[in-house]
């Protein structure tokens, strides 16, 4: 080793590299080398005829995404969708965290146990089972619209799962429903982190519960919170296609398509590879452009980025 | 602190080697094994009490594991049960299921990719043309002549080869589903689609003639006010329909929509309606049927006699609701296999044929030729394996095997008289999963029925042996049992003695001849295009369905005809008209 090495401290930092290198390998297998599969964007793919030289077809299916009026049409109500269904979250994300702060303050131990239980269950519940749990609830027997319609307050069953109005709100429901408890495991770490002894000063000196919540809890967890939210700046184009795939349905499509969904409808029906690698490409360089900018943003506002 | 990194060691070559042999579990390694188990149990089972017949035994076989690529199966992996103890003992042969539509259309990129799509192969005909240019199947002209019973359709064999694009002489594929009748006929009793109503409910509001759709409408509004609710309670509604089927298969529009068009003699190929005159015209045309239907059931609609689930439930879903008795009308054939048992079809609930008098009924004929899939051998077969494929295809296609498909086994699904005459028993066996003799393993029917779901010949076929057809519902036995007050009254008032009985004595019976044609698959542009027009149709048909009124349903149609050309819909119709354009002159040919 030393042969190698100048000295010992380069010898030793190569070593503690190498500690690292099995983590590398992992990024590289599982983040890089799918990138590989982006040359499909620029041929004529189809199965099974295996990709060869007279394929190449450029930037063809990048231009084909844009080039009449309905595609365009097309194309910017699936961003807009993605849009409001992640911006829907980004602004409730201090959720959360202050369903974390209120269960922290809950004494009785066992009761606190059993909410955070209850609350972070859902989160192992797949969106399929959630589905038929919902189209069960609320079809035109089930237990909401029976209910309703016992009590007389509507005449003729409601079609819930098939109206498009305040969908982007319902979806964002469905969500919190399902990973509030889970996203506050985070918080509630952050705040056993809290320093105890702040906490006790404040109490002698007469702070209210309120108060210590709002001047001590709160802002240790801040530093948690933002580097949450920058993350999931930089996943805003992504937000996932299960939950949106099991719930889409003719009427609320318009509504609900988002680009992940997009992109499996496009793949999955008939084999467009090419096209919906196009569009993932594009994704991508926008997600990576996004995450810089909220870095640099950070930076302006905190003083030190996150990347 | 020794201990403890020697520890960590031994986990992390644990872990290692656990994750090798995790991915390292290839064919070779479980076929040596599950040889030497398999080989030796069967060994010692089949000689005492295998179910006898057996031409070739298994049993001086080492077992062999053949996948089979299957888009028919709804089932994937190992065979299991009667079916497959029927196959061991015979070829001791292990059938892997790969289905598509269980594993998702990916696995079909991943595996052709891979250069090997499965030792057998079941495709539709035009992804076989594409995957024998990709040089995934192998030509088995050189032994296909010393299978005899393979031999008894050498003239559809040759025929789909002839037609087939890139054999060059070669033979590739073994169509599905041929039969030996003639191409031209029709020799079923019933056809794929007809509007059918439970005959008590007719008789109740008094078995009136039916004229057109808007006939029917009231019929069945009539219907929805005697039968309100099934005997549960449940609200029960004429029509029930479902979405998760649309676009399967290539086809565009709602799966419900497209086949109820075929009551009017039309046939939806792709974005091309065939009319009875044998010309195209566009989905989107505002005289043909898709318009027709689609303002049907508009209209049922809004005269709430459509279930409001229509939009959102599954066919899982339907299927519960037919077998509740909480829907009015079926329309395919076998829809009412989760309703008519014998004791309802003695009683007279059960679903029969009502016809329309204004409609004309779209059928195609006998599969003779096939019926547009195709069996096919793996190109990375080596001459082992290749020769034990061939001989369980041939008895796949025997008469011993054809029962075996079709009707079942001896004694438990039928009996045989002294006369030769097969007598079916047991007829819940597949709906019950009763459980099969102990010869046969013992387990339930149906989870050892045979998942390739999909046979070199049809069940219509004549059996040499007993001179009917493979499948039970056309023995003269069965007839006789099924000869209930209910079809001797539905005889009576139609002046028929089946469905297609009377549309052929009326003249609404169309029946589409069977040809072999080789149809060009999509390119990448057009499948595209398929898939996004598909999606548009779906959605504004089904908005369509729910709209409140003519000016909205009107509204929608237009502008689903403009978003339509917008993604490049002309192009579709122009590759359609052209695609099918092949098989109307095929069709003419054969006339």
């Amino acid at each position: 080793m030393k042969k190698f090495f100048s000295n010992k401290r380069k010898a030793r930092s190569f070593r503690e590299f190498l500690y690292i290198t099995p983590f590398l390998l992992l990024v590289l297998i599982f983040s890089y080398y799918p990138l590989y599969g982006w040359f499909y964007a620029f041929f004529d793919y189809k199965p099974p005829k295996p990709i060869s030289k007279d394929l190449f077809v450029g930037l063809k299916w990048f231009k084909s995404m844009v080039d009449t009026d309905v595609k365009v049409k097309q194309l910017l109500t699936v961003l807009r969708n993605t849009f409001a269904m992640s911006g829907l979250s980004l602004l409730f994300s201090w959720f959360p965290m202050i369903f974390a702060v209120f269960l922290n303050e809950i004494k009785c131990t066992p009761f606190k146990k059993i909410v955070q239980t209850v609350t972070t269950l859902p989160n192992f519940i797949s969106w399929v089972l959630v589905y038929s749990i919902a189209y069960n609830v609320l079809n035109s027997t089930g237990v909401v619209n029976s209910l309703l319609m016992s009590l007389g307050i509507v005449d003729e069953p409601q079609l819930f799962l098939q109206s498009s109005s305040h969908i982007w709100f319902k979806m964002w429901l469905w969500l919190t429903w399902k990973n509030a408890g889970w996203s506050a495991i985070m918080y509630i770490a952050a705040i056993t982190g809290i320093d105890e002894e702040l906490n006790e000063a404040a109490r002698v000196d007469g702070a209210s519960r309120m108060q210590i919540i709002r001047h001590i809890t709160i802002p240790s967890i801040m530093p948690t919170y933002f580097v949450l939210v920058m993350l999931s700046l930089a996943n805003f184009l992504s937000n996932g296609m299960e939950q949106y795939f099991v719930f889409q349905n003719a009427f609320n499509k318009d509504a609900i398509q988002v680009l992940d969904l997009y992109v499996y409808n496009l793949a999955m029906g008939s084999g467009g590879y090419s096209l919906s690698t196009a569009i993932s490409i594009l994704k991508s360089v926008v997600s990576v452009i996004l995450l810089c900018l909220t870095n640099r943003f950070s930076k302006m506002v905190r003083g030190e980025g996150f990347i | 602190m020794k201990s403890k990194k020697l520890g960590s060691l031994l986990l992390a070559g644990a872990l290692l080697v656990s994750a090798l042999t995790g991915c390292g579990g290839d064919g070779s390694t479980e076929g040596t094994t599950g040889g030497t188990t398999g080989g030796t149990t069967d060994g010692t089972t089949t000689g005492g009490t295998g179910d006898g017949g057996s031409s070739t035994s298994g049993a001086d076989k080492e077992l062999m594991t053949i996948d089979i690529y299957d888009v028919a199966a709804n089932y994937q992996g190992n065979q299991t049960g009667w079916f497959d103890k029927v196959v061991k003992d015979r070829f001791n042969l292990q059938l892997n299921i790969i289905a598509p539509q269980v594993a998702g259309d990916a696995i079909y990129q991943t595996r052709s990719a891979d250069g090997n799509l499965g030792d057998i192969v079941i495709l539709d005909s035009t992804d076989f043309a594409d995957c024998l240019a990709a040089g995934l199947i192998k030509d088995i002209s050189g032994e296909i002549g010393n299978y005899e019973n393979l031999m008894d359709y050498k003239d559809q064999i040759d025929t789909f080869n002839n037609g087939l694009s890139g054999a060059n002489g070669g033979t590739y594929g073994i169509p599905c589903q041929m039969t030996n009748t003639s191409p031209t006929t029709y020799s079923q009793d019933v056809i794929y689609s007809s509007p059918m109503l439970r005959w008590d409910l007719y008789k109740q509001i008094g078995e009136p003639d039916i004229k057109d759709l808007d006939d029917l409408l009231d019929v069945l509004e009539k219907i929805k006010e005697v039968h309100p609710t099934n005997e549960a309670g449940d609200p029960a509604y004429p029509l029930s329909l479902w979405p998760d089927w649309d676009g399967g298969d290539g086809m565009i529009g709602i799966a419900n929509v497209v086949q109820l068009t075929t009551w009017y003699g039309e046939k939806i190929k792709g974005s091309v309606i065939l009319k009875p005159d044998n010309t195209f015209t566009p989905l989107t045309d505002k005289n043909a049927t898709y318009y027709k239907i689609l303002k049907f059931l508009n209209d049922a609609q809004r005269r709430g006699i459509v279930d409001p689930d229509s939009g959102t439930q599954t066919w899982d879903n339907v299927c519960a609701k037919i077998s509740a008795g909480q829907v009015d009308l079926l329309w395919y054939s076998w829809e009412v296999g989760f309703w008519n048992s014998l004791d309802r079809q003695k009683n007279g609930t059960a679903f029969i044929f009502i016809p329309v008098q204004d409609q004309t009924y779209y059928t195609d004929s006998d599969t003779y030729y096939g019926s547009g899939r195709v069996f096919g051998v793996g190109s990375k077969v080596d001459d082992e394996k290749y020769k034990r494929i061939m001989e369980f295809l041939d008895w796949y296609a025997s008469p011993e095997g054809l029962v075996f498909q079709h009707a079942g086994i001896k004694d438990f699904n039928y009996t045989v008289g002294e006369d030769g005459k097969y007598t079916p028993i047991n007829d819940n066996a597949l709906m019950d999963n009763l459980p099969v003799p102990e010869e046969y393993g013992g387990a339930g029917y149906n989870d050892g029925n045979n998942a390739i779901n999909q046979w070199i010949v049809d069940a219509t076929s004549t059996n040499p042996l007993t001179g009917e057809t493979y499948a039970s519902t056309y023995w003269s036995s069965y007839k006789e049992a099924t000869m209930t007050e209910m079809k001797k009254e539905w005889q009576e008032r139609f002046g028929a003695e089946e469905p297609v009985d009377y549309m052929e004595k009326n003249n609404v019976l169309l029946v589409s001849p069977n040809v072999s044609v080789s149809l060009p698959s999509d390119d990448p542009d057009t499948a595209v295009i398929r898939n996004q027009v598909n999606e548009s149709v779906c959605d504004y048909s089904w908005k369509m369905i729910f709209a409140k009124d003519d000016a909205e349903f009107d509204a929608l149609w237009d502008e689903m005809t403009t978003t339509l050309d917008g993604l490049g819909f002309q192009d579709l119709v122009k590759f359609d008209t052209a695609k099918h354009q092949i098989e109307v002159d095929a069709k003419k040919a054969a006339q």
